[in-house]
């Protein structure tokens, strides 16, 4: 199986097939990370910045001189479109889906704390989209979409211990925004 | 979760426990036409301008030169400057799509 440089040598060369190819092989991260940049309920833009992405990949394909990895490359693109999608549009905001909610009856049994948590839920998901955008992204991959810690060091285009440092880090800031609201009990 | 995190306090771990209950949902997947759209798209993109496109783009360019150049000769620039205002810009595009045309052939090779 060829690399990523070769299938990128290839592509410049003029060989359609290299660059499905390549397509192919990065898809599947690209809409995740596109995903955790936008968050929930957003799979629509997700795609639409995949596409967008890799139709940037292909006309910049041609000045692509190898200095960074082809994957990494792809996913700073990536990142950069979603987050420009995300400062320019307005999205609506993200409901507990019924799977969530349900999981909330069965965690919470009384109708004073099932409420409560949805409540925290609700200011959680708030606290996580004022945090600062690499510390979002991070949270969804390793939290919403499964991914390893390295994974989410990859799609970001970090040493695995950065990657670790900012799920640390937004942890500690979550837990200090809900202590401020007075859930002490997270 | 493919690798838990070690060295958490109680707090953090509290904080992980809620962030996993609270997070889980049901993961998208990208549909299963998206590769015919994205080959699509790209088709598309790659075609050359229609021939009413084309005519309509060269109409555009040579009314803007002549208004940049009437306007330019009304400032009393001399036609040295004014040739090189003008002829500068379509240099420096065709130097970068030639340079560009370059590497595409090196890195082919």
């Amino acid at each position: 199986m060829d690399s990523d440089a070769q299938l990128v040598a290839r592509a410049q060369g003029g060989d359609p097939d290299a660059f499905a190819e390549l397509f192919h092989r990065h898809t599947d991260r690209v809409f995740r990370l596109a995903l955790s940049i936008l968050g929930q309920g957003l799979a629509a833009e997700a795609e639409e910045v995949a596409q967008e992405v890799f139709l940037k990949v292909h006309h910049a394909l041609a000045s692509f001189r190898g200095e960074a990895e082809v994957g990494s490359w792809i996913y700073r693109i990536t990142f950069n479109q979603a987050v420009n999608l995300k400062a320019r549009a307005r999205y609506r905001n993200p409901h507990l889906d019924d799977a969530l909610l349900s999981h909330v009856i069965i965690a919470e049994p009384g109708p004073h704390s099932l409420a409560e948590a949805a409540q925290r839920d609700q200011y959680l998901s708030e606290c996580i989209r004022a945090l600062p955008e690499v510390y979002q992204a991070a949270l969804r991959l390793y939290y919403w979409l499964d991914a390893g810690v390295a994974e989410v060091a990859a799609l970001l285009d970090v040493p695995e211990n950065t990657a670790k440092s900012y799920l640390h880090r937004a942890r500690q800031l979550l837990a200090g925004m809900l202590k401020v609201r007075g859930y002490s009990h997270v | 979760m493919s690798d838990r995190m070690s060295g958490m306090d109680p707090r953090e771990t509290e904080m992980d426990a809620l962030l996993r209950r609270s997070m889980a949902a049901p993961v998208p997947r990208v549909s299963p036409d998206f590769h015919q759209a994205l080959a699509r798209e790209l088709r598309r993109r790659s075609q050359p301008l229609n021939p009413f496109g084309r005519i309509l783009l060269t109409g555009y360019g040579v009314v803007a030169a002549v208004v940049s150049v009437v306007v330019m000769r009304g400032q009393g620039l001399g036609w040295v400057a004014i040739t090189l205002t003008t002829l500068s810009p379509v240099a420096g595009l065709e130097l970068i799509r030639r340079l560009r045309r370059g590497r595409w052939g090196m890195a082919s090779e």
